[in-house]
């Protein structure tokens, strides 16, 4: 510093909430701009993934009547089965127009003579 | 086609809560400690200024998807007005005040040159109060919550956000420590 300059009046002391806090990350603005948007962008396409595999979850808080009505079918359909099955050893089998015909091949063989 | 709806809806609602989380605390950086390991005051500033752009297109797809979408059942009149819906009235009135405090945020924000700095402070601040209703609203209604990973995430990034608003607040209210 030349010695002819006039002394420069000491810093005032910086006050205010927030002032004093040391800050030096690295990182541009840029990259936090990158780094907001991905880990948006992140979250997207793992909820969605995982939306897509859990698509009807029957504990979750709301539930729409859409879906109250596929789990009172899943539930409903699953009681009929049980109970189907636990009478089907003590009774005869009775084809009724519920049963429907399937195109899948047969699973067992009947021998033929 | 209409499940592709639902799950863009839950997807774009967890965006939408993770961008807000993310403008909250880029914006409460500068005056605590937040952030500090990562960037410098100007930098953060740059990041809340633009939060903008990743929160209004999740939100808007949120918003647009659970109208397509029938599972929901959710209608125009329902995205503006809380506590108009058939069924969870306040899970999704909640969040109906939620995009209707961010509008009121982002609005005076664009129109803060025509506020003074005191009164566009104080609609600022009407932030919190959104960030608190949208949490209480992917609490209480979020499907995707009931997932443990899902919902640690959620309550860590909540518990964060508390933690640095109660430490800028202090500040606020003392600000005579921070002279010392």
């Amino acid at each position: 510093m030349n010695a002819k300059s006039p002394t420069l009046p000491p810093t005032p002391a910086r006050t205010g909430p927030g002032r004093g806090i040391k800050r030096s990350g690295p990182v541009p603005p840029w990259g936090l701009k990158l780094g907001g948007f991905l880990a948006t962008l992140g979250v997207f396409v793992g909820s969605f993934g995982y939306a897509g595999t859990h698509l009807y979850v029957t504990n979750a808080p709301l539930q729409p009547a859409t879906v109250a009505e596929v789990a009172v079918t899943d539930t409903t359909s699953a009681a009929t089965a049980t109970a189907t099955s636990s009478t089907a050893n003590t009774t005869t089998t009775t084809l009724t127009p519920s049963v429907q015909t399937t195109t899948r091949a047969a699973v067992t063989v009947t021998k033929k003579s | 086609m209409d499940l592709v709806f639902w799950e863009i809806a839950r997807a774009s609602g967890l965006a939408a809560y993770a961008a807000l989380c993310i403008s909250v605390l880029s914006g409460l950086a500068p005056r605590t400690q937040a952030l500090s390991f990562l960037a410098n005051n100007r930098a953060v500033r740059a990041l809340h200024d633009w939060t903008p752009w990743i929160i209004i297109p999740a939100a808007l797809t949120h918003v647009g998807a659970l109208l397509l979408d029938a599972t929901a059942r959710i209608g125009v009149l329902d995205v503006f007005v809380p506590f108009l819906t058939s069924y969870g009235q306040l899970a999704i009135g909640l969040g109906t005040i939620s995009l209707d405090l961010l509008i009121v945020v982002l609005v005076t924000t664009w129109l803060r040159r025509r506020f003074s700095n005191n009164a566009w402070q104080w609609w600022h601040r009407v932030s919190y109060l959104g960030f608190v209703t949208m949490f209480l609203h992917s609490m209480l209604s979020g499907t995707d919550l009931t997932s443990p990973v899902i919902a640690a995430l959620s309550w860590a990034s909540a518990i964060g956000i508390g933690y640095y608003a109660l430490e800028r607040l202090g500040k606020a209210l003392n600000p005579a420590r921070i002279r010392a």
